[in-house]
């Protein structure tokens, strides 16, 4: 006897209407700005909104019709298409993961897509959309039949309204802006409103270019930045409502989270190579960090960068305490000294790196960030207005200290060590990342170096992994060491290769 | 395949065997090909359509020219095919592959044999005129793929053959 197929939730069509809302919305905009008369690309663009309407909508209820599922006895079959049939299996006990996720109109539907992934490349079969709790049910159906085991400690982190307060700390509260009016601008400009001919702008500015400048000039970046802050409060929102980390089972690691959109990504323990602690600069003045997972079957860089994330910006000794749990240690190899911000280079256990690598990042901090943007100051400054020289001369001042200060910073940030069973490596001064992989799931070893570095007896070590950003490199260790360190990391890949130490 | 003259690098021995010698002309075709050539053609246009039209630019667009388009042409076509040959080298030891390559920036590669996916031996339409083949060994990450360039035919079909063998015997997880 054979399963029977089954159907997509026949309100799935339904969804399509909603990107009418865009379109029709910006019409209505158009007429109430230009007191309701509509011009002719108005009704050009009212008739294509209309022909693409029909045209999707017949899709989508072809797609819906032609759609059918089933579940058997050792696979997951899908079959799609009206004129090329197509069916697609996944084997049971090759699925890894399996993601519920809604956009906010299938959610307001009660609907949700169901991913199930084999971990591989291009093996997913999507389901869009079915009943929530039919798409629940069906998910506890496949994972079952993973042969799943309960884990000991399941939950790792939940949601906690106190970490918003790290929102602010992120990059999105001036480039959140800046991408909200470009937004607003595209908008206007593509239903032919001119922004500059609004009397009420037009107004403003003017009011603007009148006012006491050294007043109104901060006023403005002050308003700028609490928009920001708000605007990244609110992103933080959306993205990490309801979030909860837990071990599904002993071998999945699950992430749920989402206001409007919510979204789940699962992680399957033997694709798990390890994890990358999160401190950009702004965050790290704060005491924050965030977590990502370093795993293969996520799908490519991109996705993997938009997926793997576990722990959103949240206080330092949470995220290591975090990254513990997800490597499944009690003292993970970021506790214990290392716990402590790392300021210390020595201090926390992880070798530092060669002095030359400390002239190196001064040497050239202090090459790009000061002479050129002088240079132009000075030239505008020479042919326009001496306030720019003195301007020069201040940024001349000014730069060269930060940028000592940062080359220095980005030394400290530099190590490297073997903790158990993993590798840590740690970088960087604007995006710091300490990333600990498993020694085991190092796959090559790569030695890069240029003349120069050779001359200063640096070279950048890279291990590959099968996940995450796949090379993961240790930059400008010592070339003595680099060959003894990595294979102590990982023994018996370069042994034979090793040059033994020469007596001098 | 002489041993090679190199100075130790991170450590590591320089890998035994130096690619094929032909590869010094494919290098330099190639450098012909794709920047040394371009550039000398500007130099040339540029320079023709100097004397035709603005003979009195000739004074400094000549040296201009030898400095920014000759000079780095000439330089790249003779430099960096001696330097690579100097450099690319591979070796199939008893667990891992190793490999040298590079000119400028330096990079070696050591992947254990058990860690093999594939192995794949590529031709191109210059290499085949120089009867030389690149050997791809690929490993799970794409950080990890070896790749030795510039091998001769004979050399490239062994290699693949005993990297092939080498990690059907050594017992690993390829993932």
């Amino acid at each position: 006897m054979s399963t029977p197929w089954r159907t997509l939730d026949p309100r799935t069509p339904l969804v399509h209407c909603a990107w009418l809302g865009a379109p029709l919305g910006s019409l209505a905009l158009t007429a109430l700005a230009t007191g309701g008369r509509l011009d002719t690309r108005a009704w050009i663009t009212l008739g294509v909104v209309a022909a693409v309407f029909a045209c999707v909508t017949t899709a989508g209820l072809i797609t819906w019709r032609r759609t059918r599922y089933r579940v058997t006895a050792d696979s997951f079959e899908l079959r799609t298409g009206l004129f090329t049939r197509r069916l697609r299996a996944i084997p049971l006990h090759r699925v890894r993961n399996v993601d519920l996720t809604a956009n906010p109109v299938q959610r307001l539907l009660g609907l949700a897509v169901l991913r199930a992934g084999t971990g591989g490349h291009g093996g997913e079969l999507s389901l869009e959309a079915l009943a929530r709790p039919d798409a629940v049910r069906l998910r506890a159906e496949l994972l079952a039949r993973a042969g799943a085991r309960d884990a000991a400690e399941p939950l790792l982190a939940a949601a906690d309204l106190r970490r918003l307060r790290y929102a602010p700390l992120t990059f999105w509260v001036f480039g959140g802006v800046l991408a909200a009016a470009g937004a607003v601008w595209r908008v206007l400009d593509g239903i032919g409103v001119e922004p500059w001919r609004i009397g009420l702008v037009r107004h403003a500015f003017e009011e603007f270019g009148r006012s006491a400048l050294w007043l109104t000039v901060p006023f403005a970046l002050l308003a700028v930045t609490l928009l920001g802050v708000v605007g990244a409060v609110a992103l933080y929102a959306e993205n990490w409502w309801n979030y909860r980390l837990e071990w599904a089972d002993a071998d999945t690691l699950r992430v749920r989270r989402g206001m409007f959109t919510t979204r789940s990504v699962s992680i399957e323990r033997a694709r798990l190579r390890g994890v990358t602690l999160r401190e950009p600069l702004l965050l790290r003045a704060g005491g924050g960090a965030s977590v990502r997972a370093v795993a293969g079957g996520l799908g490519n860089r991109e996705e993997n960068r938009r997926r793997s994330v576990v722990l959103p910006p949240a206080p330092r000794a949470e995220a290591v305490r975090v990254c513990a749990g997800v490597l499944g240690e009690a003292e993970g190899p970021l506790g214990g000294p290392l716990g402590r911000s790392g300021e210390d280079g020595a201090a926390d256990g992880l070798r530092p790196h060669p002095r030359a690598a400390l002239r190196r990042r001064v040497v050239r901090a202090l090459a790009w960030a000061v002479p050129l943007p002088t240079a132009a100051l000075a030239v505008l400054g020479w042919l326009l207005t001496p306030v720019l020289l003195y301007c020069a001369a201040g940024y001349a001042l000014l730069a060269a200290p930060v940028a000592y200060g940062l080359a220095r910073d980005a030394y400290r940030g530099l190590g490297h060590g073997v903790r158990g069973r993993h590798l840590v490596v740690r970088s960087g001064t604007f995006g710091r990342e300490t990333t600990v992989l498993e020694r085991r799931a190092v796959q090559a070893w790569t030695f890069t170096d240029t003349p120069f570095g050779r001359r200063a007896g640096l070279v950048t070590a890279t291990a590959a992994v099968a996940g995450g950003e796949d090379g993961y490199r240790i930059r400008d260790m010592s070339a003595d060491d680099a060959a003894a360190f990595a294979d102590a990391a990982t023994p018996g890949i370069l042994a034979e290769f090793i040059v033994p130490p020469v007596p001098r | 395949m002489a041993a090679h003259r190199h100075h130790p690098q991170a450590g590591l021995r320089p890998p035994r065997h130096a690619v094929d010698p032909r590869a010094r002309r494919w290098w330099t075709v190639q450098a012909l090909l794709t920047l040394s050539g371009p550039l000398l053609l500007t130099a040339v246009a540029l320079l023709v359509l100097a004397l035709l039209f603005f003979p009195g630019a000739l004074p400094w667009l000549g040296p201009l020219l030898l400095v920014v388009l000759v000079l780095p042409a000439l330089g790249y076509l003779l430099v960096m095919p001696r330097l690579r040959y100097r450099v690319h080298a591979w070796e199939l030891g008893e667990s891992s592959v190793y490999t040298a390559s590079g000119w400028y920036r330096q990079r070696r590669r050591i992947a254990p044999l058990s860690r093999v996916q594939t192995v794949d031996t590529t031709r191109g339409p210059l290499q085949q005129a120089f009867g030389l083949a690149t050997v791809t060994v690929t490993t799970a990450s794409t950080a990890g793929a070896v790749r030795i360039a510039g091998l001769s035919d004979a050399d490239a079909r062994l290699l693949a053959e005993r990297v092939a063998d080498a990690a059907r015997l050594i017992p690993g997880d390829a993932s």
